[in-house]
């Protein structure tokens, strides 16, 4: 039986082309809850990403959404109107965000848009809503560049930012491991932007950035980065790395039993990227807007509440990003609430005066959305591992607090250019 | 400036394991033509079906898996790799059985074919183990550190680049001195010869299949303690793999282990002095070398040469 030859060349074009479109695919999700009476649902395009560096923490920022929605649709809704959601993977690309952004405005009829954990894809959904003038909430990402340069009348931050986790830290860590720092930054928005934070409080506290690391997004192998730390001899390292990024460094760090010398300082540590590692890879000091075994009213409740909705999930426990996707959710519900209208201007306004009582928000201080940067202004905890634990979730120690105002990110203001009112498009959901 | 030495060491670690990674993929390409899209998805699946052997995930809450978890981790770790492997292997005989409709023809369908099958593996792990990261254990005496020239080096990593060494020279040594390797290396010259000559070719073209998609799993294993477990690892496993086939010249065996070294070295001196540029280097790489010499390192001449 004769059997065609396919030439080399076409065998390896077909094959470059078929490589190629793997890194652009991702699943795509469309849910529907069937309004059950006359009125029109809200409908709230999720722009999380379920693939790409960031697809475990996006998958934890709507499992966050999801509680709130369920809560407000089993109270009926939201002015009466029950809350229909629609999906789509920002897949961790801004280009991806931005197409989602646009179809989910002017195909999918979304009156809202919410998710965020990759800033880059932040950005690029919040041009688009502002664009249309829908109110676009950014759930997770921090670079302070979101509540900075890069913000917008529509787009509201509702985590922390590398700024803020900067302050918490910096200075006393400068004190406790020396000035000689080494800053370790995933090369892209996030990690420059907090980067920038803390060389400006090196600089303010006395201290030195002996070198900065840049690292791209999608590094597994830390060997040479790490090999020039050691030759370099720094009393501490500033690591701005994310993701699956940050899962691969840490692993090789510990290896490398070099988790205690330099001092590691990372700004920001979220819950589903250290979830399940052995403790010893949770060396270091690091920043967190919410633990789920703080000593407060309410905790154990919502930590209920996340199980009995998530009984099969890996994460067993509700982290920060979980707590960041609920709470912007449930301020968007509320805000439309007391707004009385799906009216944008109207809403907006409403997140503008947000204030919310430490008590309802599980936090040692009351928090506030800033209306001249639309960064929501909370509570940060300092942690580092919980060395000795039986409980396999219960993997921080939480070695303070700052309130909002210790450590607000006092270079936003003069940064952030909000469009007026005016020129934001008028727009109803 | 800070020495250039650890970092030579460095990169020729990383361009073994690069090596190891692209064994399987070489073969498969090599003896079948077929670019196997899944091959990063059974790296993957390897390392977790070693995981569960490893942590007794089988047998868990059993008797049995109580019994199995009181064994030494250095038998388990070492029982497991040689079973991930295995159980990978036949999850790719499984995927060369799917894919028989598609020879002869177009390139695009067998590429599909293993595109989707990468999808698939990628579910199937998600489903089996969850969508978080996950750590495989490594036995005490391979773990750790160790100073040489004043800096640490992981001992794993040593461990791993030695096996890699081993793994490469074990498949040539089966390829060029066993009767069976040299019927491979012939499927790979002219398939219809051999199949002339009486052999079955559908039976070498499993085996080939198999043995590719076991080294594929093998390497999963051995890279999981470096690189960390998660359902979506394929995609970077994958892409370099292709790379060092390219750059090495496709069905080169000693091509693909020079392109290997070449990428690592690339990876791990970038790494250190233009770190931004490390994953970059490969592709800047691939352009220098294919722009100067189409067939790769030690690729083939082509008939349009002559």
């Amino acid at each position: 039986m004769a059997q065609s030859k396919i030439s080399r060349r076409r065998l390896l074009t077909t094959a470059a082309a078929a490589t190629s479109g793997l890194a652009f695919m991702g699943p795509w999700k469309h849910t529907r809850v069937y309004a059950q009476g006359a009125a029109k649902p809200i409908r709230l395009g999720i722009t999380s990403d379920a693939s790409g560096q960031y697809a475990n923490s996006g998958a934890e920022d709507r499992r966050g959404m999801q509680m709130a929605i369920a809560e407000a649709n089993a109270k009926g809704g939201v002015l009466g109107r029950k809350i229909e959601t629609f999906h789509l993977d920002t897949e961790t690309t801004p280009a991806t965000g931005s197409r989602v952004a646009e179809r989910m405005i002017t195909r999918e009829n979304c009156g809202f848009l919410i998710g965020a954990i990759h800033s880059g894809v932040a950005n690029a959904i919040s041009q688009v809503a502002q664009k249309y003038g829908v109110i676009y909430l950014n759930t997770n990402s921090s670079a302070p560049s979101e509540a900075g340069q890069n913000c917008h009348r529509v787009k509201f931050v509702f985590d922390a930012n590398g700024s803020n986790f900067a302050k918490a830290a910096v200075q006393a860590s400068i004190e406790k491991f020396g000035k000689k720092w080494v800053l370790l930054t995933n090369d892209y928005v996030w990690g420059h932007s907090t980067a920038a934070a803390t060389k400006a409080l090196l600089k303010q506290f006395g201290g030195e950035m002996v070198e900065e690391i840049l690292v791209p997004q999608g590094t597994r192998d830390f060997s040479s980065q790490l090999l020039k730390i050691q030759q370099l001899k720094p009393g501490a390292v500033a690591a701005a790395i994310g993701g699956d990024d940050q899962k691969a460094m840490r692993q090789q760090i510990a290896q490398l039993g070099m988790g205690d010398k330099p001092a590691w300082i990372n700004n920001q540590q979220d819950w589903p990227d250290v979830y399940g590692l052995p403790l010893d890879n949770l060396f270091g000091v690091f920043g967190t807007t919410w633990y789920y075994n703080l000593d407060l009213p309410g905790v154990s409740d919502f930590v209920k509440r996340y199980q009995a909705m998530f009984p099969d999930t890996f994460i067993r426990v509700p982290g920060n990003v979980f707590y960041n996707g609920y709470w912007a959710t449930r301020e968007l519900f509320a805000a439309i609430e007391r707004a009385g209208s799906t009216n944008n201007i109207k809403v907006i306004k409403e997140l503008e005066n947000l204030k919310t009582s430490a008590r309802d928000r599980m936090q040692h201080h009351d928090a506030w959305m800033d209306p001249n940067t639309h960064q929501m202004q909370q509570s940060i905890y300092l942690c580092t591992a919980n060395i000795g634990t039986k409980d396999k979730d219960d993997m921080f120690k939480v070695l303070g607090n700052s309130s909002p105002q210790e450590v607000m990110d006092s270079d936003a203001k003069g940064a952030c250019k909000l469009e007026s009112y005016e020129s934001t498009p008028t727009f109803d959901a | 400036m800070t020495s250039l030495i650890p970092h030579l060491v460095n990169g020729l670690t990383l361009g073994l394991l690069f090596a190891l990674i692209a064994l399987g993929f070489t073969l498969i390409v090599g003896v079948m033509e077929v670019i196997n899209l899944a091959h990063g998805s059974l790296f993957t699946l390897g390392a977790y079906l070693a995981l569960s052997t490893i942590g007794a995930g089988w047998f868990a809450g059993t008797p049995f898996g109580t019994w199995w978890l009181e064994l030494p981790m250095a038998s388990r770790y070492f029982i497991g790799l040689a079973l991930g492997p295995v159980l990978a292997g036949l999850a790719g005989m499984l995927l060369e059985l799917c894919l028989r409709p598609t020879y002869g023809k177009a390139p695009l369908y067998g590429l599909l074919l293993t595109f989707g099958a990468a999808l698939v593996i990628e579910e199937v792990i998600r489903l089996g183990w969850g969508t978080g990261e996950q750590s495989m254990p490594v036995p005490q005496m391979i773990s750790g550190a160790f100073l040489m020239g004043g800096l640490i080096f992981s001992t794993y990593k040593f461990y791993a680049a030695g096996f890699a060494i081993v793994a490469i020279l074990l498949v040539w040594l089966f390829l060029e001195r066993t009767p069976y390797g040299a019927i491979i290396k012939a499927g790979a010259h002219d398939s219809e010869m051999v199949r002339a000559l009486g052999y079955d070719l559908a039976r070498l073209r499993l085996i080939v299949f198999g043995f590719g998609s076991a080294l594929a799993g093998m390497a999963g294993m051995v890279m999981a303690p470096i690189w960390g477990l998660r359902p979506h690892l394929g995609i970077d496993v994958v892409i370099p793999a292709f790379l060092i086939i390219v750059i090495g010249g496709v069905g080169s065996f000693w091509g693909a282990v020079a392109a290997a070294i070449l990428v690592g070295l690339a990876t791990g001196i970038t790494g250190a002095y233009a770190p931004a540029w490390s994953l970059m280097s490969m592709y800047i790489l691939l352009i220098a070398i294919v722009g100067f010499r189409a067939r790769g390192l030690l690729g083939r001449r082509s008939a349009l040469e002559n």
